[in-house]
C-alpha cells in the first residue's frame, strides 16, 4: 500500500514539473517570435504533449491527498460511520470507472501503435506517445483508490476530496 | 422519461460524495454504455479535452499567481494602496476593495483573492475597529472580483466548453469588473461616514508613499502587461500565460528576492494539484457532454425553457434562481460546466449573446456562492477570517444587493460587458 502512495507521490511530483515546464517552452516560444524573428516548430505541441501527460501522472496524488473536488454538504451532515459507507462506495463507482477507461485507453493506444498512426502535425509524432497517458494515468488513479478503499477504516476524514479551489 | 432519470442519478452521485470530475465522467460512460454507444468515446473525449491548447494557461495562470503569492505581493499591493487611500474615510476598506481588484488581475480565482487579501486586510481592519460583519462581507464581496477580472479560469473554461473567444470573455469581465469595484468603494466608505465604526489612518508622508508604490509597481505593471498584449492581441491567452509567469518569476527572485526555492516548489506543486482538479472536473464534463448530446438532452430542456418560458427576462430568472440554489452546494466551476452546454443553446435561441452570457455566469456563479444562509464561499471567508457563519452572512448582505444591481445594469445595458471587446 505504500508502495503504490509513494508511486503516486513521484508520478505527481513529474506531473508538477512537466506542468511548469510548458512555462519555459512557451515563453521560449514568445521569445524567439519577436526577438529572433524564428518560431519555433516544437514549443505548442511538446507543452501539449507536457500538459496531457502532467494531468494524468498527477491524478493518483491528488486522490491520495484527498483534493479532487467534492460535494461534501450533504455527507458532512451524516455520522462518521455513514460518511465512510458513502466514501466506499465512491470509491467503488472511481474504481469501475478507472478500470474502463483505462482498459478502452490502452486499446486505443495499442491500435495506434500496432499501425504507427502520427499525428500529422509538422512534428508529426507518433499518437501512441499522446495516447499512452490515459491509461498510465488511469491504471495509477485505481491503484490508489483501491488503496485508499482499504485503508478508510483507518483514515482520519472519510471525504475524498474539498469542497473547492 | 430519461431526463428526469438522469437528473436524478447526477445529483444523487454528487450528493454522496463522489468527486465531481468522475461523477460526471462515470455518468457519461454509463449512459454511453446503455445506449448502445462505444465506450471508446469516453478516453476519446478526455484526451480531446487535454490537448486544448487554451486549457494550457490553466495551470500557466496558476503557477503565475502561485509563485506571486509565495513571494508576498499581497502584501506589498495592500501596503501600496494604503499608503493612497488609507486616509480617506473608511480607507482600509477602501483600500482591500482594490488591492482585491489589482490582486483580481494576477490571480484568476476568487478563493485565492479573498484569501490573499484577507489575511492582510482583516487583522487590521478589526484592530482599526470596524464592524467584524462588515470586514467579512467586504472580502467575500472583494473576492468575486477575483474571476470577474481577467485572467479568469471560469472564463478559460466557459470558452473552451462553449468554442468562444477567451480573450473576448477576459476585456467583457473588466467594464462589470470596475462598476463593481466602484459600488463597493462608495458603500465602504458610506459606510464608514454613516456608521463611524473606523478609526482614520494617518495620511502616509511623500516619500512612504514611494517607497510601498515601488515595491507593487513590478506587480501592477506585470498585470498590464497581460491585458495589454492580450488586447492587442501580440500573445495568446496561452502565451500570455506564460510570459505572465515568466515575469513573476523575474520580479519574486530577481527583484524583490523575496521567493525562496521553498516557495517555489511550493508553488509548483500547490499550482499542479489545483489544474488536476480543474481539468479532471472539464474533461469529465466532456464526457458528459458528449453522452447528453447523444441522447438530445440539450434540445429537450431547450425545447421545455421555450414551452415554458416567457420572454428572455423570465429565462434570465429563471436561471438565477436555478443557480441560487446549486449554489447551496457546488462550487463555480462545476455550476458553469453543468450548466452551461444545457443553457446556452436555450439562451442563444432568445437572442443572447454568448460572450454576455458568460459574464452574467460568471457574477450569477458568485452570488450563488455567497448568498446566506448556505453558499461554498461564505465558509470560505468563515475559515480565512476565523468567525463565525451568522457574523459572515449578516456582512454579506449590502454586497449581495450591490452585485444584484450590477447584474440588472448589465441586463439592461449588455454594452457594459460587450463594448471593450467589440466596440473599443
Amino acid at each position: 500500500m505504500t508502495f503504490m502512495t509513494t508511486l503516486s507521490r513521484v508520478a505527481g511530483l513529474i506531473g508538477a514539473v512537466l506542468l511548469a515546464l510548458t512555462g519555459a517552452m512557451l515563453t521560449y516560444e514568445v521569445v524567439a517570435r519577436y526577438f529572433f524573428v524564428k518560431p519555433t516548430i516544437w514549443a505548442a505541441e511538446l507543452s501539449q504533449l507536457c500538459l496531457i501527460w502532467g494531468c494524468m501522472l498527477a491524478m493518483g496524488h491528488v486522490l491520495a491527498i484527498r483534493r479532487h473536488i467534492t460535494v461534501n454538504a450533504v455527507t458532512n451532515l451524516l455520522s462518521a460511520p455513514l460518511q465512510r459507507v458513502f466514501s466506499a462506495g465512491a470509491l467503488v463507482a472511481v474504481i469501475i470507472f478507472c478500470a474502463i477507461v483505462a482498459w478502452y485507453g490502452f486499446d486505443i493506444f495499442y491500435t495506434s501503435w500496432e499501425r504507427g498512426r502520427t499525428t500529422g502535425s509538422i512534428l508529426n509524432l507518433p499518437m501512441w506517445i499522446v495516447e499512452l497517458s490515459i491509461p498510465v494515468g488511469f491504471a495509477l488513479l485505481g491503484g490508489q483508490a483501491v488503496v485508499e478503499l482499504l485503508r478508510l477504516r483507518d483514515a482520519d476524514a472519510a471525504s475524498l476530496g474539498s469542497s473547492h479551489e | 422519461m430519461t431526463l428526469p432519470i438522469i437528473l436524478i442519478a447526477l445529483f444523487g452521485l454528487l450528493l454522496a460524495g463522489v468527486p465531481v470530475a468522475f461523477a460526471l465522467g462515470g455518468l457519461g460512460l454509463g449512459m454511453l454504455i446503455a445506449g448502445g454507444f462505444s465506450p471508446l468515446m469516453a478516453p476519446q473525449a478526455i484526451l480531446s479535452t487535454l490537448d486544448g491548447f487554451i486549457l494550457l494557461a490553466v495551470p500557466l495562470f496558476l503557477l503565475m499567481s502561485n509563485v506571486l503569492l509565495k513571494g508576498g505581493v499581497g502584501k506589498d499591493l495592500f501596503a501600496a494602496v494604503q499608503a493612497w487611500v488609507g486616509h480617506w474615510p473608511g480607507g482600509l476598506a477602501v483600500a482591500t476593495i482594490i488591492s482585491c481588484g489589482l490582486f483580481a488581475a494576477i490571480s484568476g480565482s476568487s478563493v485565492a483573492t479573498a484569501a490573499t487579501i484577507g489575511t492582510v486586510a482583516i487583522p487590521e481592519m478589526i484592530q482599526r475597529g470596524y464592524d467584524r460583519p462588515f470586514v467579512y462581507g467586504l472580502l467575500a464581496a472583494g473576492g468575486t472580483l477575483g474571476i470577474l477580472i481577467p485572467p479568469s479560469i471560469p472564463m478559460i473554461v466557459y470558452g473552451f466548453v462553449t468554442e468562444q473567444s477567451v480573450i473576448s470573455l477576459f476585456l467583457a469581465g473588466i467594464g462589470p469588473g470596475l462598476v463593481l469595484v466602484t459600488l463597493f468603494v462608495l458603500f465602504a466608505m458610506a459606510h464608514a461616514k454613516f456608521t463611524g465604526s473606523y478609526q482614520a489612518v494617518d495620511k502616509a508622508s511623500r516619500s512612504e508613499r514611494l517607497n510601498a508604490s515601488i515595491r507593487a509597481l513590478p506587480s501592477v505593471g506585470l498585470a498590464l502587461l497581460v491585458i495589454v498584449g492580450l488586447y492587442s492581441g501580440a500573445f495568446t491567452p496561452t502565451e500570455a500565460a506564460a510570459i505572465g509567469f515568466a515575469a513573476a518569476l523575474f520580479i519574486t527572485v530577481v527583484v524583490l528576492r523575496t521567493l525562496s526555492w521553498q516557495g517555489f516548489k511550493e508553488a509548483v506543486m500547490e499550482s499542479a494539484i489545483t489544474t488536476v482538479a480543474i481539468l479532471l472536473i472539464v474533461a469529465g464534463a466532456k464526457v458528459f457532454g458528449k453522452a447528453i448530446a447523444l441522447y438530445r438532452i440539450p434540445q429537450d430542456i431547450s425545447a421545455l425553457i421555450t414551452n415554458a418560458i416567457d420572454g428572455p427576462g423570465m429565462f434570465i430568472l429563471v436561471v438565477a434562481c436555478v443557480l441560487l440554489i446549486m449554489g447551496l452546494v457546488f462550487e463555480a466551476l462545476s455550476m458553469i460546466l453543468i450548466m452551461t452546454p444545457v443553457l446556452l443553446p436555450a439562451a442563444m435561441g432568445l437572442g443572447f449573446d454568448p460572450i454576455w452570457f458568460g459574464i452574467f455566469m460568471v457574477i450569477m456563479v458568485e452570488v450563488a456562492l455567497i448568498t446566506p444562509p448556505v453558499g461554498l464561499n461564505l465558509y470560505v471567508i468563515q475559515s480565512v477570517a476565523r468567525a463565525t457563519l451568522g457574523d459572515v452572512a449578516r456582512g454579506v448582505w449590502p454586497f449581495l444587493i450591490l452585485m444584484l444591481v450590477t447584474v440588472g445594469v448589465l441586463y439592461a445595458l449588455p454594452d457594459l460587458a460587450l463594448y471593450i471587446p467589440f466596440k473599443w
